[in-house]
């Protein structure tokens, strides 16, 4: 009985330490950025100027805080560039990842099956930045120099699809090379519960003359959807704030909103790293403490879509009236 | 005679003892000479140079270890003010503001270095193309967005320019290269000092197609996959420039002529500063008056805290550096020339070594 009681409270306090951890962080940032926070107000969602100042000027006083001349810190395109990215990766690696997941759970010859199982697994293992060097080496010049001139000649009719092809580096290819990271994700989590879902759904609507696509499309799908929609929010959190991958590929744009699906984009968590040398230099330390509010910007945009999904979960389970 | 079988054997069995002897002896040798590390790290136009004088400067002082990164001028500035790295290497002094913040940092000149534009024009990168600094101010603001722009042709009568969209390239870490490159545009185009001005990082306008590298490595890959792009590049790239087949361009000077990045040229440009740097040597030497002179050089510097944290790592900066700026050490032909820089003119080197007598 008092073991009981002891393990309850040391897991009690490990627990509070996690949670503990994450309102630290937010709290610290809030403190750190809120010099930034305020200077910045709300022009910091709306426009789409990131400027130090002049970092050989002399600090000049605006609103009782020394600040460099011109400096200016909007981050619109910093923003547009996260969303667009990660829709482009989730948009593509969730059914690309579904269907893969059934295909290794219903289609794959048993003793295959772990083999091809494990080969998904590892390539979720795979760091980020080995996918960032092979889209930088491999990916880039053959987009930019083969599939995007294509795309623009054929699908040029398509709205965002027209225009300056570019060079390789931009938004669509960090869309590509994030749906291929976070496919594993999906495909892994999904593959296990259709796996270890219940056997005698699936044959009961055999049993009652479904084919075996309508018995994975209405029964074995459906019954997953929860499964799917929390792969889908892991996997968006990944591209949220993936960082080395997409500071390699993606062009790094500063200063504008992409034009078309080709166009060079920064991404926040790119943007933090790429920026920070630069920051230190700014000797007021605003330029720091504006970095720490784009990464309560981020920090804010994977709370919001999280909790999104999570809200989308609930009203479809209180339409449908499914509890599962 | 022949020595017996088990003669033989014998002498084979106590060789490997001797050697372990030696090593026993060696090892507490080794130990009496204790071993200095030093991390240098920034710009990456000074890289290639350190790349090449470490070795040699090993060699001869085997108790001194000095370990080269090839990050940014950023990087330097930041890592040697925080103490992280002992020497932090830059194409640009410490800006005023960061200067009275860490007053006790010097900025030592170890060599003087050229600035290249380079740009990849199919058919016509053999052709060393006339450029201004309204020109490149033009290009960079996205004023000028095609290659046959009358700006360009203007400048460059006679050459049949392609009518294809201009692909300006800028460092997007913080850079000693776009400090001098920012600072030429600046200086030559009054619309650019009070619009974007310079520093190690500016907000680049918004140009369509534009693109971001990192270091100096990253701009010459950049340039190299992507036709109809422009960049400004270190002159230590040179080697690699021309195995690329890009272009350089000849850039328009103070007196109003096109020249060429030569060891002349930066010189002749040299000389016209060298009278002008003050004792604690922090000045441009971009934009320098003088039929010959080339207009984007500088002085590569050395950011180092005058107070170390030993008295052995201070002793072996102070010979480092005194090594370094020698013109039989490290500013000798042998290396300067390999990365295409210009040794310090002797008054400058006087200069250098009074600040390295600081160090402590």
């Amino acid at each position: 009985m008092f073991k009981l009681v002891t393990f309850r409270r040391f897991t009690a306090v490990l627990g509070g330490v996690v949670a503990a951890v994450l309102v630290a962080v937010v709290v610290f940032f809030v403190i750190y950025a809120w010099p930034a926070i305020r200077l910045n107000g709300w022009h910091f969602f709306t426009s789409n100027t990131w400027n130090t100042g002049n970092l050989y000027a002399n600090p000049i006083e605006r609103n009782g805080r020394m600040i460099l001349p011109g400096a200016h810190y909007g981050i619109l395109f910093l923003i547009a560039g996260t969303l667009l990215s990660t829709l482009i990766a989730v948009v593509l690696a969730v059914p690309i990842g579904a269907m893969a997941a059934v295909f290794l759970a219903e289609c794959v010859p048993a003793q295959l099956r772990t083999a091809v199982s494990f080969f998904v697994e590892l390539l979720a293992a795979i760091p980020s930045v080995v996918f960032g060097l092979w889209g930088y080496v491999v990916v880039i010049p053959f987009l930019g120099h083969h599939v995007y001139p294509w795309m623009t000649a054929h699908l040029g009719f398509l709205p965002f699809f027209s225009g300056a092809p570019g060079s390789g580096y931009g938004l669509l290819t960090a869309g590509l090379v994030l749906a291929l990271m976070i496919v594993p994700l999906i495909t892994a989590t999904v593959r296990d519960a259709l796996v270890s879902q219940y056997r005698g759904l699936r044959d009961a609507a055999l049993a009652l003359g479904a084919t075996r696509f309508e018995t994975l499309w209405t029964v074995q799908l459906p019954a997953t959807r929860r499964v799917l929609v929390g792969s889908g929010i892991l996997a968006t959190g990944r591209a949220l704030g993936e960082t080395m991958a997409v500071l390699m590929i993606s062009g790094n744009a500063l200063n504008y909103l992409p034009r078309n699906i080709y166009s060079p984009i920064s991404t926040m968590a790119s943007f933090i790293v790429s920026q920070l040398d630069s920051a230190l230099q700014d000797p007021t330390g605003l330029a720091v403490r504006s970095l720490g509010e784009v990464a309560l910007a981020l920090l804010l945009i994977a709370v919001v879509v999280n909790g999104a999904a999570r809200l989308l979960l609930y009203y479809q389970d209180r339409t449908t009236g499914t509890t599962t | 005679m022949f020595p017996s079988r088990s003669d033989r054997s014998h002498r084979l069995r106590r060789a490997p003892l001797a050697a372990l002897l030696a090593a026993a002896l060696a090892v507490p040798l080794l130990w009496a000479a204790p071993t200095v590390n030093i991390l240098e790290t920034g710009s990456s136009l000074l890289y290639p140079l350190f790349n090449i004088w470490l070795p040699a400067y090993h060699r001869v002082h085997p108790n001194v270890r000095i370990t080269t990164q090839s990050t940014g001028s950023g990087t330097g500035i930041s890592q040697s003010t925080t103490g992280l790295a002992q020497i932090g290497a830059s194409d640009a002094y410490m800006s005023p503001a960061l200067e009275r913040k860490y007053p006790g940092m010097l900025n030592i000149p170890l060599a003087i270095s050229m600035q290249m534009v380079n740009y990849n024009l199919p058919g016509l990168n053999r052709r060393h193309l006339h450029l201004s600094g309204p020109v490149l101010a033009g290009i960079y603001s996205g004023h000028i967005v095609q290659w046959n722009d009358a700006a360009i042709r203007r400048l460059n009568p006679g050459v049949q320019l392609p009518d294809h969209a201009i692909i300006p390239v800028h460092r997007t870490d913080g850079s000693g290269d776009t400090f001098i490159f920012t600072q030429y545009l600046s200086f030559s185009t009054p619309s650019w000092a009070n619009s974007v001005a310079y520093g190690t990082t500016v907000s680049w306008p918004a140009v369509s197609g534009g693109l971001g590298a990192e270091g100096n490595p990253g701009m010459v890959t950049a340039v190299h996959d992507n036709p109809y792009s422009i960049a400004y590049i270190g002159t230590s790239y040179e080697n690699a420039i021309r195995r690329n087949g890009l272009g350089i361009a000849a850039l328009k000077n103070r007196a109003g002529k096109f020249v060429l990045p030569t060891a002349r040229t930066a010189k002749a440009a040299a000389s016209k500063m060298v009278p002008k740097t003050p004792k604690n040597e922090r000045i441009s030497l971009i934009f320098a008056p003088g039929a010959d002179s080339y207009p984007i050089i500088n002085y590569e510097y050395a950011i180092v805290n005058r107070r170390q944290p030993s008295a052995q790592t201070a002793a072996a900066l102070r010979d480092f550096f005194n090594w370094a700026i020698s013109p039989t050490g490290g500013n000798a032909p042998r290396f300067i020339n390999r990365v295409h820089f210009v040794p310090l003119p002797p008054p400058v080197v006087r200069l250098s070594r009074a600040q390295i007598a600081q160090i402590q």
